[in-house]
């Protein structure tokens, strides 16, 4: 399936990219538009403004993603709330690890396309997810 | 979190005009609840408020989707939003908001600076936890300091201030506790 986005890809569209990827379509591939006019007819619009899987009441796309398909995997939820918080930062949930993200993020959009900037991050996320994984089952952080 | 402020604060500085995006919106009066909801999230991104309905932002890929997404929230509690981008019609008015923005995160900055005197009479204890709760403070603010006043150093040095005296007075009961 092809899935379109804002080019100039950061944080919530590079979580977004990797969960669809991950858990929803794992032969998807990657559109970035500048307008939301230019979204190919047979592609899905993620993260847009006036799309369903966009920002609404208040979350962030990846977390709109996560209801929509009823992803109720905890360990996603988790993470949710960090790709929240270094997307929005408006305190929501206490992740103190956002704000490093949305550097990482914020540096790699510097120096990569998006397509580059998809594939660098994707590894990131397994590996954050595998983070909160292990953390919830050991309820601590893992070592 | 300065990096956007670079384009049009230097414009500003050297008169050639920077590109601000603006949001024009009308939300219903009743219920208040959205009215008032997105009157905080507007105080929080340090917008200029241009007039009624009607706010603006130095452009760059961030505040372009702050506002965006801020539209987005705003048609879905009824109202009518658009974003706009657009270059200010002289640099003497430019010049004015950037100074009214300044001015605002000024007071934000003196706010905490005597946050930190009060702070800085209490007890080694209060006076750390003062200095993370200020820091996250600065952070707030540097978030939405599009052209920063002097004022922003001294709230830093206040702040950094609070830590390095706690960390004297530590010192000594260190070496007290020692053999």
């Amino acid at each position: 399936m092809r899935w379109a986005t804002r080019a100039g890809v950061h944080i919530d569209r590079a979580a977004c990219a990797w969960l669809l990827r991950r858990f929803i379509d794992p032969e998807a591939s990657f559109v970035f538009v500048d307008d939301p006019a230019e979204v190919p007819a047979e592609a899905t619009a993620f993260d847009m403004r006036g799309v369903e899987l966009g920002h609404h009441g208040g979350d962030c796309s990846f977390e709109t993603i996560l209801g929509r398909y009823q992803l109720d995997d905890p360990v996603l939820w988790k993470l949710a709330e960090l790709v929240h918080e270094a997307d929005l930062d408006d305190e929501r949930f206490d992740a103190p690890e956002a704000r490093g993200l949305d550097v990482v993020l914020r540096g790699l959009s510097m120096t990569l396309d998006d397509q580059q900037v998809l594939e660098v991050s994707g590894p990131l996320f397994d590996g954050l997810y595998e983070y909160f994984r292990r953390g919830l089952l050991l309820g601590r952080e893992p070592a | 979190m300065t990096g956007p402020a670079v384009l049009p604060a230097g414009s500003a500085r050297s008169g050639s005009l920077g590109r601000w995006v603006l949001l024009a919106y009308r939300l219903p009066r009743e219920p208040s609840n959205p009215r008032v909801g997105v009157w905080r999230k507007l105080e929080r991104l340090g917008v200029a408020r241009l007039g009624d309905g009607l706010v603006a932002l130095p452009a760059d890929a961030r505040t372009r989707e702050q506002l965006d997404w801020l539209a987005e929230e705003i048609a879905e509690a009824g109202g009518v939003a658009t974003v706009w981008l657009a270059t200010p019609g002289s640099a003497a008015q430019e010049r004015a908001i950037a100074e009214a923005m300044r001015a605002a995160r000024a007071a934000e900055y003196r706010a905490v600076i005597e946050q930190a005197r009060v702070a800085a009479s209490g007890g080694a204890a209060e006076q750390t936890r003062a200095a993370r709760r200020l820091r996250d403070e600065l952070r707030r603010i540097a978030r939405r300091d599009f052209f920063p006043p002097a004022e922003r150093e001294a709230a830093r040095a206040a702040v950094d201030a609070l830590d390095a005296d706690t960390a004297a007075a530590a010192t000594p009961a260190v070496v007290e506790a020692g053999p």
